[in-house]
């Protein structure tokens, strides 16, 4: 039955969500960008960002009621915020931190960087998954928006890729890509250091969306809507 | 007064590019010496604390980080000091402190007025908030209109959206409204504060309804009392209509299960012989009783297996000594369960039959008579009159039938008729052991001269089988109390002795189940032409029989009451044959 709950739930909140996008589609006019040469432009450039930005949004947004339900359960009373001011391991990839940097920076560049913390966050993503199912008594919510975000992640990044592939005028960037060694913290034995590697790891997941998401939005008012959105 | 020490109230980004913490001083201040707080800043990347960059920008008490010191997903901690004592302590990100200010330039217009002049559309617009920067999309901001009328203190609200044009509908142009905006990241769940109040007022634009003071509210109770009395109106018409379809539609009867002329508890307390005798009488019954299933289903016979032995159908009970007094006899009692108009009620207790409640006739003598001169039922197939004899004389049926005298038939056969100018009719079938097992069926064995059919417990006549082979041959299941004519035709009586079980076989239930009153007519016939009696071509067999006698355990002789019945009356359908038919058959 929690599964099913959950599959209702996740429906629900899919419906929800997607007829969310439906009315708000925004009616700004664009012109489609291809790259010279490219003979199959199926989906426009607009579009591909129009979808990037919609799962962006919507990985952030499970991202922040997921962490605000584990926060809620598990980390009143045990001082997690306090101890909150923690590198998130993407913290290494230097991605502009302000309106000024983002405005300053190569858009190709920003790609490669969105690409580099979503492949960062694969491993993780995974490993949460499975992982929150061992909390103790772990809300469904919980873990169904942790399943959710890991294939949202995966869709979101073979977007990206795809954008990538047609905005990327030369040779393609280094692979930027920050390691993930935080398993062994989320499967500690002592249950107070296990839940609060959990806080982090999610708080920086709702960190990172949000950059993830914000760094899109940018680049789609920049690239389609030259930058008027 | 509590000692109420220096707080951190709030930090505050509109933008996502500055902030700005805010605090309160508290009465400590005032109390003791005059203390200068501090704010302390902390990247989580940076090990010293530093001062606030900007005490006054954003006002007393408060710090305000520009542009250069804010980093957005950079976790932050502040911390409220003065020399060496803390007094508070906050960590946060940028991102999540972002609450945008109000929007700004709220204007609106009007779409239309509604032909009455009553109401009207307008259209809502407004910018964001100058600081918010919406165009590079470095915040994406939702908005929260809310608007009321200006008498009025509950503000109505509508959905955040992301555009910033709002239609309202459906506004009374005589009333002024207050309409006021907020936002808020679109991420976020918390909203800024809300914009100045946009005053809308109609008569401003020349369209205000003066005279439409009055406000026209829906006449409820007038819609009530009207709704009610058209109703009641409504249905007192439709019920003394005379048309009896329109009553039919709108109030259609409850269907209840209605058996024409049976007290349906006689159906609950499982009397059902009684059942059947009424069932007997009913002419337009047999359709309906020819429903196998449904037959079956109400006589709880067990037709899917007919080699059970432990089976006690009613057709048992009916014909075992034993287990017939719950039936008691199948007369006629007298309630009033429709029999009484059309059965006979004198229908003798039986022999098998324990119970008082029916009536006895002297016709109980003869039947015993005549079973015991084992008459059985009589295959009417038969040609000529030796086959009966012969038939009668086959010593296992004989010994059989003696030996089963007494069990074997239901139903009595017609005593009297039968013996005198035929031979014997073969015992029908089964012994007792049998009769425990046969169904509640029985087949036509006999029918006298006097137009009395003995019904004997029923063994299926194969049809197009046991002309040919004579009655001996035919295997009669015990399954069908009533033979079809079609079977009667054929051969009613067999010898299924070898039988001991009947077969109860569905499908030919149909078949076989019933007596016919062609078959009956038949049998009447050929029965009429062995005792030189020409049968007439017509002779009508009622439908059903009434039972006139119980003759236990041999059968029942049935009355044709009706006779003679011109042949097209006949129904070739099984049937029962009613005792005026078998009357009028009878010469």
């Amino acid at each position: 039955m929690s599964t099913k709950g959950a599959s209702l739930k996740g429906l629900l909140l899919v419906v929800l969500l997607v007829s969310h996008m439906l009315l708000t589609k925004e009616g700004v006019t664009s012109l489609p960008i291809c790259p010279n040469g490219s003979v199959n432009c199926q989906l426009s450039l607009e579009e591909l960002f129009d979808r990037a930005v919609k799962l962006s949004h919507y990985i952030h947004f499970l991202s922040s009621e997921m962490f605000n339900e584990f926060d809620e359960r598990y980390a009143q009373g045990r001082g997690f915020i306090a101890k909150a001011v923690n590198s998130c391991h993407t913290a290494s990839l230097t991605t502009p931190e302000d309106k000024e940097q983002a405005q300053q920076i190569h858009h190709e560049d920003l790609l490669n960087l969105i690409l580099g913390v979503l492949r960062s966050w694969n491993d993780p993503l995974v490993h949460l998954a499975s992982e929150v199912q061992r909390i103790k008594e772990a809300p469904e919510t919980i873990l169904w928006k942790a399943v959710e975000i890991e294939e949202q992640n995966k869709r979101l990044l073979e977007g990206m890729e795809k954008i990538v592939g047609r905005v990327h005028s030369g040779e393609a960037g280094n692979d930027i890509y920050t390691p993930w060694d935080g398993l062994p913290s989320l499967q500690l034995a002592d249950e107070d250091s296990r839940l609060f590697a959990f806080y982090n790891l999610l708080h920086c997941l709702r960190r990172d969306s949000h950059k993830i998401d914000n760094y899109l939005k940018v680049l789609k008012c920049r690239l389609i809507h030259d930058n008027n959105c | 007064d509590l000692l109420q020490w220096p707080q951190i109230s709030k930090c505050r980004s509109p933008e996502m590019e500055t902030f700005s913490c805010y605090w309160t001083a508290g009465n400590f201040y005032n109390l003791t010496a005059p203390r200068i707080i501090q704010l302390l800043y902390k990247k989580s990347n940076e090990e010293d604390w530093k001062e606030c960059p900007d005490y006054i920008t954003s006002g007393q008490n408060s710090c305000y980080f520009n542009a250069s010191y804010t980093s957005v997903w950079t976790p932050y901690c502040v911390q409220l000091a003065s020399k060496n004592e803390l007094y508070d302590k906050k960590c946060f990100s940028v991102d999540e402190i972002v609450l945008p200010d109000p929007p700004v330039h709220l204007n609106w217009t009007l779409l239309n007025t509604s032909q009455t002049g009553i109401h009207g559309d307008i259209q809502v617009r407004w910018d964001p908030p100058p600081t918010a920067d919406v165009r590079k999309g470095w915040i994406t901001l939702e908005y929260e209109l809310q608007y009321k009328e200006v008498n009025e203190t509950k503000w109505k609200e509508l959905k955040p959206r992301l555009s910033t044009m709002v239609p309202l509908y459906s506004l009374k142009t005589a009333r002024d409204y207050e309409i006021r905006i907020r936002s808020r990241q679109r991420t976020s769940e918390k909203f800024g504060e809300f914009s100045e109040i946009l005053y809308v007022s109609f008569s401003q634009i020349g369209i205000g309804c003066d005279h439409c003071t009055e406000e026209v509210e829906f006449p409820w109770f007038l819609v009530v009392v009207f709704g009610v009395c058209g109703l009641a109106v409504t249905v007192i018409s439709i019920m003394l209509s005379k048309q009896p379809r329109l009553k039919m539609l709108i109030f259609p009867p409850v269907p209840v299960p209605k058996i024409k002329g049976i007290d349906p508890d006689l159906l609950k307390k499982g009397k059902l012989d009684e059942v059947n005798s009424i069932l007997a009488c009913h002419d337009n019954y047999k359709t309906q009783l020819y429903n196998d299933d449904l037959w079956v289903e109400f006589i709880e016979l067990d037709i899917e297996d007919p080699d059970e032995k432990n089976r006690a159908s009613d057709t048992d009970r009916l014909l075992s000594e034993d287990h017939l007094k719950s039936h008691g006899c199948l007369g006629v009692k007298d309630d009033d369960s429709g029999r009484a108009s059309c059965c006979e009620p004198d229908i003798p207790e039986t022999d098998f039959s324990a119970s008082d409640t029916c009536d006895a006739t002297s016709d109980s003598d003869q039947f015993k008579k005549a079973t015991e001169k084992e008459e059985d039922l009589l295959c009417l197939d038969r040609q000529d009159d030796e086959s009966l004899p012969s038939l009668a004389n086959t010593d296992p049926q004989r010994q059989h039938r003696n030996t089963q005298a007494e069990n074997s038939h239901p139903w009595a056969p017609f005593a009297d008729s039968v013996e005198s100018p035929r031979p014997s009719v073969h015992t029908q079938i089964s012994n007792q052991n049998s009769l425990t097992s046969t169904d509640f069926y029985a087949q036509v064995s006999d029918i006298t001269p006097a137009g009395r059919v003995v019904l004997s417990p029923g063994q299926k006549s194969k049809l197009g089988r046991a002309q040919r082979e004579g009655c001996t041959e035919q295997n009669f299941t015990m399954d069908n109390a009533y033979f079809c004519e079609a079977d009667v035709k054929k051969c009613i009586a067999v010898t299924s002795h070898e039988e001991n079980e009947p077969h109860v076989q569905e499908q030919s239930y149909s078949e076989d189940g019933y007596f016919t009153t062609e078959s009956l007519t038949t049998t009447v016939a050929n029965f009429g032409a062995s005792t030189a009696e020409p049968p007439s071509s017509e002779m009508p067999v009622a439908d059903y029989t009434s039972i006139h006698i119980v003759h236990s355990p041999q059968g029942l002789v049935l009355n044709a009451t009706a006779l003679p019945v011109p042949d097209k009356e006949f129904n070739v359908s099984c049937g029962y044959v009613s005792t005026d038919q078998l009357n009028k058959i009878m010469p």
